[in-house]
């Protein structure tokens, strides 16, 4: 643990620059890196965080609350290839550095605006590692919710067997 | 001989056996055993029985593991199958893995197959329109391939006979293309497929928009109750088999009805090796087959065979069924066996929008399209390209959310639904020319996990096919102009041959016995207690999904067959 946020802030001093990484992630390329089959207890917790800032619980259950996370990480393992795989974990490092680079934390350490601050931050990055995690990690989180059984059921109201077709109808109001 | 062995014989040996339980084999076996034959249905791949055996029929969509996305170790070990439409987390135990049947692509081509009893009438498009004579003269008129022996009104009596048990909604529309049947009432047109039908028929009046008819229980008949099947429920989830028997499959129809009978005998894990000829009696009398499990090879002896392993299988196991009378495959007295391949092309889509009709859109879900008959060379050729095509049509409103924003601004965004203007799309159904030079062979050395020669594909695209794409996008980009269509986009999806799913030939009806392997009844003229029901016995493509058609040859030839059988002919 010590060691790890030893490295990242490192990275956190490079924020306001340049950004700087860990050795894995400075010289990785689609041949360096080996698919991985798990993702850290860490970068779980990290990830289930970061799905709760993108859809939180309100008065209805969010991400978290729905597993989304879960399910994420089982897609980026068993579905995607090593560089989606990449642009997953080295967002995940560096959604950390820029937590502590400007709230001075790791971003589960952050209050719910700080996070949503972090995320926003890095969704108008000009670093495509940044940007492009984001918009990952937001496709993956909101495909999540919607094919949850809570919003199929509840909100979009998923028919399994409609039983009819009806070709034209009034739109309802 | 011993008497332990005539008793082997004895114990194996049947009035007819029938190569595979796909769509054609399915109503070959029906048909034989309605007609009291004890039948042998020899299936290479494991059982599925009806509802027991559809692990993801009741699966609610949260529940796949990965929400239906392949995971990639599947995608990369099966690089063909991974392109079907219908492959995905809940039909994967219905299809062929790549490396467990090893082909030899010549060509580009990919060989979609389902290797269990139902074959791919489990998951199949459901798609069944009926021949007229405009697609039966195509050879006649422009020479490619042969005339076909027999004509509409041949093969009518038998489509009603298929359309009736099978269950198949349509409307009477009346068509000189496209002949009507006996129908279940159809799936309604939407409003904006109702509204480019119109404006067809007032811009383009040899030009139809009708309901695409559908193999599906619109609204049951007795016929069907005592199949054990009911109402479709429109859950359009099909190709994972439909515990209602909402569709027509093997599986649901013709199986278990004929295994009521008494008289059918189902052996799944048999793959077939070669069918067996005896010199001295001029016939065929049985099959070789090899166990897919124990590789213990056995023989199974029967009066009449029915081939009915689908298009390229049956090719398949005809070369492989050497003699000395037919050193280069059974019943080749021709030379044209595995020859004369063709397929659909499937490659042109075109999509728009439409603003029209905000005020309309449609409710629950259907398991069909609209359809649009062949239009082009239908009274006399008139085009650069020969043949025609038949397309799909549909007309839909989606549902926008807008994915604006993080935290709650995007969440509330996520709640609210909003219809799109309607979205229009036709793909292309194009006949393809059946040419030698598109034909299958056998590997002389390479065999598969059973000892079956691998086989060699050599089947693409060529020219006309080209043409016709080209065509099919300026009279589409027309049609939707004139419809008031905006947006109008055109794609070339380049998919090589096969991924239709239509491949038919290779052991061609005909008149000649010198340029054709069957006779008008899809009985081998030169072994004449061997038919051959399935796509491999297609003359021609034409322009209509083909599987109605191989269910009424397999009827009609096992009518025939057994009225010979009593007459001793064969």
């Amino acid at each position: 643990m010590i060691k790890r946020r030893s490295a990242l802030s490192k990275i956190a001093l490079g924020v306001a620059g340049m950004v700087s990484m860990p050795a894995w992630a400075h010289s990785w390329s689609p041949s360096s890196l080996r698919h991985f089959r798990y993702l850290s207890l860490e970068d779980e917790t990290l990830l289930a965080a970061i799905t709760d800032t993108i859809i939180p619980k309100t008065d209805t259950p969010g991400a978290l609350e729905l597993g989304v996370h879960h399910l994420i990480q089982k897609i980026i393992v068993d579905c995607y290839d090593v560089p989606a795989q990449a642009t997953i974990r080295m967002g995940l490092v560096l959604t950390d550095a820029v937590s502590i680079g400007d709230f001075g934390d790791s971003f589960t350490k952050l209050s719910p605006d700080q996070r949503l601050a972090v995320l926003k931050k890095m969704s108008l990055s000009e670093y495509p590692d940044q940007k492009n995690f984001i918009a990952m990690i937001k496709r993956l989180t909101i495909d999540g919710y919607m094919r949850s059984e809570y919003v199929m059921t509840n909100i979009t109201k998923f028919e399994f067997a409609p039983n009819r077709y009806y070709g034209c109808v009034p739109v309802k109001a | 001989m011993s008497n332990l062995n005539i008793d082997s014989i004895k114990r194996v040996t049947y009035d007819a056996i029938v190569i595979g339980s796909g769509i054609s084999g399915g109503w070959s076996a029906k048909e034989l055993t309605d007609r009291g034959l004890k039948t042998l249905m020899l299936e290479r791949g494991r059982d599925v029985k009806h509802i027991v055996d559809y692990p993801t029929a009741m699966t609610q969509p949260w529940e796949f593991e990965h929400r239906n996305q392949l995971p990639l170790e599947v995608r990369k070990a099966n690089p063909v199958i991974s392109k079907c439409y219908a492959f995905y987390e809940g039909t994967t135990h219905f299809f062929v893995k790549d490396d467990e049947h090893p082909y030899i692509q010549d060509k580009p081509f990919d060989w979609i197959r389902g290797y269990q009893v139902g074959g791919k009438s489990l998951m199949w498009a459901r798609m069944t329109q009926r021949w007229s004579d405009f697609d039966y003269v195509g050879p006649a008129r422009d020479g490619y391939a042969v005339d076909w022996p027999i004509r509409y009104a041949d093969i009518a009596p038998w489509y009603s006979h298929v359309e009736k048990f099978a269950g198949i909604t349509g409307n009477k529309d009346g068509l000189d293309t496209l002949p009507d049947g006996e129908f279940l009432p159809a799936y309604e047109l939407s409003c904006v497929e109702k509204y480019f039908k119109e404006q067809m028929t007032k811009h383009f009046p040899d030009r139809y928009v009708i309901s695409g008819r559908t193999a599906h229980l619109s609204q049951p008949q007795p016929i069907h109750y005592k199949q054990g099947r009911g109402k479709c429920v429109n859950r359009t989830i099909c190709e994972r088999g439909c515990p209602y028997g909402g569709y027509f499959s093997s599986n649901s129809s013709t199986i278990p009805w004929a295994l009521k009978s008494g008289k059918l005998t189902l052996r799944p894990d048999s793959v077939v090796q070669s069918i067996i000829y005896d010199e001295s009696l001029g016939k065929a009398t049985g099959v070789r087959v090899v166990d897919a499990n124990t590789k213990e090879v056995m023989e199974f002896f029967a009066k009449i065979i029915f081939v009915n392993a689908a298009a390229l299988n049956t090719n398949l196991i005809l070369l492989n069924s050497t003699s000395n009378r037919f050193p280069t495959g059974l019943g080749n007295d021709s030379g044209v066996l595995g020859k004369y391949v063709a397929f659909h092309n499937y490659r042109a889509r075109i999509n728009a929008e439409y603003d029209g009709h905000l005020e309309t859109t449609t409710e629950g879900r259907k398991p069909s399209s609209g359809y649009i008959p062949r239009f082009r060379n239908v009274h006399r050729q008139e085009t650069e390209f020969l043949r025609g095509y038949a397309s799909g049509f549909s007309a839909n409103r989606g549902e926008i959310r807008s994915n604006e924003g993080l935290g709650e601004e995007l969440k509330t965004n996520l709640s609210k639904a909003k219809l799109s203007i309607w979205r229009v799309g036709s793909g292309i159904m194009g006949e393809t020319i059946p040419k030698e030079s598109n034909y299958v062979s056998l590997d002389k050395d390479k065999k598969d996990a059973w000892g079956i020669p691998q086989m060699h594909v050599n089947v693409g695209y060529d020219d006309n096919d080209e043409k016709m794409i080209k065509d099919f996008f300026e009279q589409f980009t027309e049609m939707y102009t004139k419809a008031g269509f905006t947006n109008i986009r055109t794609s070339d999806s380049k998919q090589a041959a096969g991924l239709d799913i239509h491949e038919m030939g290779g052991v061609r009806m005909g008149h000649d016995p010198k340029t054709s392997m069957l006779n008008k009844w899809n009985q081998m003229h030169a072994c004449k207690n061997v038919f051959v029901t399935d796509g491999a016995c297609m003359t021609s493509t034409s322009t209509q999904n083909p599987s109605l058609t191989y269910m009424a040859y397999s009827a009609r030839a096992a009518d025939y067959a057994v009225r010979e059988l009593k007459k001793r002919n064969i």
